[in-house]
């Protein structure tokens, strides 16, 4: 119910922000942060809802793990608008409503049971919390770079251009740090704990990698590529279609250890 | 005009270098995540028709992250990030004191004691695992011995499992031992600290570590003998009489039969769980009498050898993994410096973007 709630809070912010993106005079959307937000709330209230029933962190299942990453984009956005990072951008929140929107939507889908249960034994590990939790987050930073390079591949003016590759970046090294250690360190951590041993090549390992992998190489491509380059961007966009597949692909695909995730 | 040398270092060194190395990692990744690894040659052949399954087998793809050609780039892209690591570390150390960022020398340098972590972890791991029943023992790498004295295992409402915890001693050389691996031991054993090993909380040791790492019960039979003793047998476990011995060897066919509780609890020191499944109507045994050696069936209620088979019990038995790898204390000095590094490098940003 609480979901829902939110799911509409957003959509509602959604359809404002469509509004202003096809208003010709300025104007500032004042409205639209403000959904984000209590959307956001909302979804951590459920969050700690469902963490309270089952007496430990509710981020076991996808259905969480969903619920989780379209609280902190939500969160995010709203501190995006608050901060004025995008600078009056309207496209780059609306994007990222846009994601978090879906991510709503396959929270209620048949592929993500909403039941509350709690975690069988090797959930049970603080380690599984930070790893879940810092991955996430990391990757909701990524959302935004995800969206800011797409506009900087379709944007033809310069200025524009220079000014999403600036976000781009800024996104990118602020949830690479947090990903690194959530996704590899602590998720390596926690199997150490659970299995004895620190890496086994299970596919979400795999894909995990292949994640970090294209954001180290972003990273690195964009110290010595020109701003023009398309590569750079565009890697950040596979990265972030590699992270997603990590996250929805591999649990559908490909089974292994984390085929409860 | 650069030397040979400085060509070479220069190459090594580049950034450029790097990315292109992380790029062909991912993609060997991928392909390691795509194509199924470690199938048979047959397996390739009839999935990737032609020139596919030539392409898998040729490149080593049928195992990426053993393969020669993963190897390669990842050992290319250590030189490169050692060499990398020493050119910018001794560049920082000639700047002023207030102007030096250390964060990538740290996180390079923790991604190299990683690297070198994991491939003594590769090297030097390993791994035995261990099936006690209560009561049992089995002997760890030290010559300790390990003495399964309790175990737990709690289901949800829903069925699913809650926890798996077992209560063990280790019995050093210098204190009082059970004799022999898998043999009945004191289910409390005197004076000896007593260790609780569950998921996600190994036991650890000097040299090695223990995981509870499964947890499943088993059928055993009741036997019982001419003067109404009656003691339990696992499958594989023998029974000794005057002439020989009774091996319990297993169950014949677990699908029949209706249940046969033991009549009696058993002589060993367990408290087995009551069964509640359906119970086979018969188990096979071999019996030895006068070195001779017959294989024959028996239904509960029925004679084996000197003993009367008196029916079943449900044993619980826990599933230790006892693993021993001398790259832990790198990896986990890696994961320090990692974490250190990519924060001072990075995080940083954060305050360009929410300022």
């Amino acid at each position: 119910m609480i979901a829902t709630i939110a799911f509409g809070l957003l959509i509602l912010s959604l359809i404002i922000q469509i509004v202003y993106l096809f208003k010709k005079e300025g104007g500032q959307d004042v409205i639209s942060p403000w959904l984000s937000l209590a959307a956001g709330i909302l979804l951590l209230v459920e969050i700690v809802r469902r963490s309270i029933a089952i007496r430990f962190v509710a981020l076991t299942g996808m259905f969480e793990s969903l619920i989780f990453l379209a609280c902190f984009l939500a969160l995010l956005i709203f501190a995006l608008r608050y901060f004025k990072t995008t600078k009056g951008n309207r496209v780059i929140p609306f994007g990222a409503t846009i994601i978090a929107v879906i991510f709503l939507a396959l929270a209620s889908s048949p592929l993500a049971p909403s039941e509350i249960k709690p975690p069988v034994p090797a959930l049970q590990s603080g380690w599984l919390v930070l790893h879940v939790s810092f991955t996430f987050i990391g990757e909701v930073f990524f959302t935004v770079g995800f969206v800011s390079a797409i506009l900087q591949l379709t944007t033809k003016n310069e200025e524009k251009r220079q000014s999403y590759d600036r976000l781009t970046y800024t996104s990118v090294a602020v949830g690479y740090p947090i990903f690194t250690a959530g996704a590899l360190i602590f998720g390596a951590i926690w199997a150490e704990k659970a299995w004895g041993v620190w890496w086994s090549w299970d596919p979400k390992e795999t894909w995990a990698l292949i994640t970090w992998l294209t954001y180290t190489a972003y990273l690195h491509f964009r110290l010595v590529r020109k701003s023009t380059s398309n590569l750079v961007p565009a890697l950040v966009i596979v990265g972030f279609a590699i992270a997603m597949f990590t996250f929805f692909g591999v649990n559908f695909l490909l089974r292994g250890l984390h085929s409860y995730a | 005009m650069k030397s040979s040398f400085d060509k070479v270092y220069d190459a090594l060194r580049s950034i450029k270098l790097a990315a292109v190395l992380l790029v062909l990692l991912a993609l060997l990744s991928i392909a390691g995540g795509i194509i199924p690894q470690g199938k048979t040659t047959g397996f390739y052949q009839l999935h990737f028709p032609g020139a596919g399954s030539r392409i898998i087998l040729a490149l080593g793809l049928d195992h990426v992250f053993s393969s020669l050609l993963f190897l390669l780039v990842a050992a290319v892209f250590a030189v490169n990030l050692t060499v990398c690591t020493f050119h910018r570390l001794t560049g920082e150390l000639s700047k002023p004191r207030g102007k030096r960022r250390h964060g990538p020398d740290i996180l390079h340098l923790g991604l190299i004691i990683l690297m070198f972590g994991g491939i003594l972890t590769a090297r030097t791991r390993t791994e035995t695992l261990i099936n006690l029943r209560r009561g049992e023992s089995a002997d760890l790498p030290d010559g300790a011995k390990i003495v399964l004295v309790d175990l737990n295992y709690e289901q949800y409402p829903d069925g699913r499992p809650k926890s798996w915890e077992s209560t063990v001693v280790i019995h050093r050389v210098s204190a009082p031992a059970p004799s022999a691996a898998n043999t009945p031991a004191p289910s409390t054993p005197g004076g000896l600290p007593q260790y609780l090993i569950k998921v996600n909380a190994p036991l650890r040791l000097k040299g090695y570590s223990i995981y509870q790492q499964s947890w499943h019960t088993e059928k055993q039979v009741v036997l019982k003998d001419a003067m109404g003793m009656s003691f339990s047998l696992a499958p594989g476990m023998r029974g000794a009489t005057k002439d020989g011995f009774v091996l319990f060897m297993a169950l014949d066919n677990p699908s029949l039969g209706a249940a046969v509780p033991a009549s009696s609890t058993p002589a060993t020191s367990s408290a087995p769980a009551a069964s509640s499944d359906p119970l086979p109507q018969s188990a096979i045994f071999l019996l030895e009498e006068h070195g001779k050696r017959t294989v024959s069936k028996a239904a509960p209620g029925q004679g084996i050898g000197p003993f009367t088979f008196d029916g079943y019990i449900d044993q619980s038995v826990s599933g230790l993994a006892v693993v021993s790898d001398r790259g832990y204390p790198f990896v986990a000095a890696g994961f320090i410096l990692v974490i250190l590094g990519v924060f001072m490098t990075y995080i940083r940003k954060l305050k360009g973007m929410l300022a």
